[in-house]
C-alpha cells in the first residue's frame, strides 16, 4: 500500500509539474475575474437587482459576495471546467503512449492494472483539486468584491428563487462545492475511457467534449423532457439541489449513484481495453 | 536467464514474428540482428510484456513474462533507441518516478548510479535541456537502478556520435565484466555487435534464420584471395577450392595453404598475393541474407 501511494505521488508530481496545469489554474482565476468584472457592470447589476427585488427581497442584502461567488462558479465551470478536465483526462493515458513513456513504464515490474489505478487516483485528485480551487477562488473573489450577505439562488426543483442568510448560505455553498467536485468526475471518466483506446489524445478530448455538448443540447430540448433522467449532464447538476429550501437528499443520492455507476462502467471498460492493448514503438 | 520459446505475433493478419526461439545464458552478451521490420522490436516488446504473443512465451529467470510479470521483470532493465522521458521534469524526478515502479531504491544507490553514468552535475536540470547522449545515459541509469541481472537494449547506439558509440560499447562490456549482467541487444551496427556479442540471433521477415556463434556458421568460414597474373582456378579446384561470386575461394578444412601456394608456383602462375580472408559479421550477415 505504501509503495502504491508512493507511485501515485509520482503520478501526481508528473501531472502537477506540467506547465499546462499551472496555466490552467491561472486561466480559471482570470476567467473568474473577467466574470466578476462583467457582473459588476451597471447594466448587469441592475438586471440582477431587478430579479431579486421582484422576488420581494432587498437587493442590497442579497446581491452579495456569496451570490456573485455562485454565479462566477457556475459560469467558470460551464465555460472552462469541462474543457480542462476533458483535456487532462484525454491525455492521461494517450499522451504517455504517444510520447513513448508508456513503453518505459511497461518495462517495469508493475501490472497494467496498477498503472491504470495510479492514473485514476491522479485524475480524481486533479479533478477535485481543480473544482474546489474554482469554488474557493470564486468565493474569495465574490467576498472581496461585494462583502458578506445572503445568498440569492434559483432553486431548480421548486422552480423559484431561494434566499439563504449568509451563514446557512455559506454552508450550502461549501456543500455544493464539495458535491460539484464529485459530479464533475464523470467528465474525466469519459476522457479516461477514450484515452485508453488506440487514438490520439486530442481525439479522446474532442470526443469527450462532443459527448458532453451533445448531451447538454439534447437535454435542453423540450421534446426530450421525459428522457431527462437519462442525460448525463442532467445527473451532473444534482449538486445545485442543495440550494433548495429543503435539500432533497434522496434525489441527490440517486443522481450520484447513477453517476458512480456510469463512471465505474467506463473505468472497467477502459481497463479491459488497456489490458488487451499492444504497445508498439 | 531468458528463454524465448516459440513466440508468434501478427498485426492485422500480417506475421511480425513466427515461431522464434532462442536462449540467452547468464553473463552472455547476445545480439539480435535483422533488417527493419524483421521482428526485433516485436521480440523485445513480447519479452517485456508490452505486446501480447499470439503463441509461445518468454521466460526470464524461469518466470513467464505474461503470467508472472512482477517476478519476471523485477530484475530487468530496458533501454530503447529513443528513450522517452518527461521532458519538463528533472533527470532526478524522472529516475525517482521510474524506480518507484520497480519498488524504489535507497537515495545512496540512486546517487551511485547517477555518478556511474556521469550525470551528477546535470541531474537536477530538466530533461528537455539534455543532449541525445545525456538522455541515453539517463536511460541507462533508469535501467540500472532496479539492480538488474538482465539488460535489454534496443538499438542502444542509434543516433550517437562515434565517441558516444565507443563509450556505450565500453559501458556494455563493463556491465557484463564488472557487474556480471546478461545483455541482450539489437542493433543495425554490425561492427558493434561483432565486437560485443558472444552469440547472435538473426531474424528475417519475422523468422529466425540463425542463432548461435556466428563464427562457427558455414557462412563464416575463412576464404582465400589469390591475386595472380594467370587464372588460379584450376589449381585451386584441384585442392577442393570453390570460388564464390566475389572471386574468393573456400577451401576444405584439411587443405594446406603452403602446399597450395607451392602448387600455384609450380604451375607457373605468377602469384602476387595469397591471403586468408576472415569474414566479418557483415560478411556473415549478408551471406546469410542472400542465402535465404
Amino acid at each position: 500500500m505504501t509503495l502504491f501511494l508512493h507511485q501515485c505521488r509520482g503520478e501526481l508530481v508528473k501531472l502537477f509539474a506540467r506547465k499546462r496545469t499551472y496555466i490552467g489554474f491561472g486561466a480559471f482565476l482570470l476567467t473568474e475575474i473577467v466574470i466578476l468584472f462583467l457582473l459588476s457592470l451597471e447594466r448587469v447589476r441592475a438586471a440582477i437587482t431587478r430579479v431579486i427585488e421582484q422576488s420581494g427581497y432587498p437587493a442590497n442584502e442579497f446581491l452579495s459576495g456569496l451570490t456573485l461567488a455562485l454565479l462566477i462558479l457556475l459560469w467558470t465551470v460551464f465555460l472552462l471546467g469541462s474543457l480542462y478536465l476533458a483535456l487532462v483526462a484525454g491525455d492521461i493515458v494517450g499522451k504517455e503512449i504517444e510520447d513513448g513513456t508508456m513503453r518505459m513504464i511497461l518495462s517495469r515490474p508493475v501490472s497494467r492494472g496498477r498503472i491504470l489505478a495510479m492514473k485514476i487516483v491522479a485524475i480524481v485528485v486533479y479533478s477535485l483539486v481543480l473544482s474546489w480551487f474554482i469554488s474557493l477562488t470564486a468565493l474569495a473573489a465574490g467576498l472581496i468584491h461585494s462583502g458578506v450577505g445572503g445568498l440569492f439562488v434559483f432553486a431548480p426543483m421548486e422552480k423559484v428563487f431561494a434566499l439563504h442568510e449568509f451563514g446557512p448560505g455559506l454552508w450550502r455553498y461549501f456543500l455544493a462545492s464539495f458535491l460539484l467536485g464529485f459530479a464533475l468526475l464523470s467528465i474525466p471518466a469519459i476522457g479516461f475511457f477514450f484515452s485508453c483506446f488506440d487514438m490520439k489524445p486530442a481525439a479522446a478530448t474532442i470526443i469527450t467534449l462532443s459527448i458532453l455538448f451533445l448531451d447538454t443540447i439534447l437535454k435542453n430540448i423540450p421534446y426530450f423532457d421525459s428522457l431527462r433522467p437519462y442525460f448525463l449532464t442532467a445527473r451532473m447538476t444534482a449538486w445545485v439541489f442543495v440550494f433548495e429550501y429543503r435539500i432533497p437528499w434522496e434525489r441527490i443520492l440517486e443522481d450520484y449513484v447513477w453517476l458512480a455507476a456510469i463512471n465505474s462502467t467506463l473505468i472497467i471498460l477502459a481497463w479491459l481495453v488497456f489490458m488487451r492493448r499492444d504497445f508498439k514503438s | 536467464m531468458i528463454t524465448v520459446d516459440n513466440i508468434s505475433k501478427s498485426f492485422r493478419g500480417r506475421a511480425a514474428v513466427e515461431g522464434i526461439s532462442f536462449e540467452v545464458a547468464p553473463g552472455e552478451i547476445f545480439g539480435l540482428l535483422g533488417h527493419n521490420g524483421a521482428g526485433k522490436s516485436t521480440t523485445f516488446g513480447i519479452s517485456l510484456g508490452q505486446l501480447h504473443a499470439d503463441a509461445g512465451r518468454v521466460l526470464i529467470d524461469g518466470f513467464d513474462v505474461a503470467a508472472e510479470r512482477h517476478h519476471a521483470l523485477s530484475r530487468v532493465g530496458a533501454i530503447y533507441e529513443a528513450p522517452a522521458f518527461y521532458d519538463y521534469l528533472s533527470g532526478r524526478r524522472n529516475l525517482d518516478f521510474f524506480v518507484s515502479l520497480s519498488g524504489g531504491a535507497p537515495p545512496k544507490r540512486v546517487a551511485e548510479v547517477i555518478d556511474l553514468v556521469g550525470l551528477t552535475s546535470r541531474i537536477q536540470d530538466p530533461v528537455k535541456a539534455y543532449s541525445h547522449g545525456m538522455r541515453q545515459r539517463l536511460a541507462l541509469a533508469q535501467a540500472l537502478l532496479p539492480n538488474p541481472s538482465l539488460i535489454l537494449l534496443d538499438e542502444p547506439t542509434e543516433g550517437l556520435d562515434p565517441e558516444g558509440i565507443h563509450e556505450t560499447r565500453e559501458l556494455i562490456r563493463s556491465l557484463r565484466d564488472r557487474l556480471g549482467l546478461t545483455v541482450v541487444l539489437s542493433s543495425h551496427l554490425l561492427h558493434e555487435v561483432e565486437q560485443l556479442c558472444d552469440r547472435v540471433a538473426v531474424l528475417q521477415k519475422g523468422r529466425l534464420v540463425f542463432s548461435g556463434k556466428w563464427q562457427q556458421s558455414e557462412h563464416a568460414v575463412p576464404l582465400w584471395r589469390v591475386e595472380s597474373e594467370q587464372d588460379a582456378r584450376p589449381v585451386m579446384e584441384r585442392f577442393g577450392g570453390v570460388v564464390n561470386p566475389a572471386g574468393l575461394f573456400r577451401l576444405p578444412d584439411a587443405a594446406d595453404p603452403v602446399e597450395i601456394l607451392s602448387a600455384l608456383v609450380a604451375a607457373g602462375i605468377g602469384v602476387r598475393g595469397f591471403t586468408r580472408v576472415v569474414p566479418t559479421l557483415e560478411d556473415f550477415y549478408l551471406g546469410l541474407m542472400k542465402g535465404q
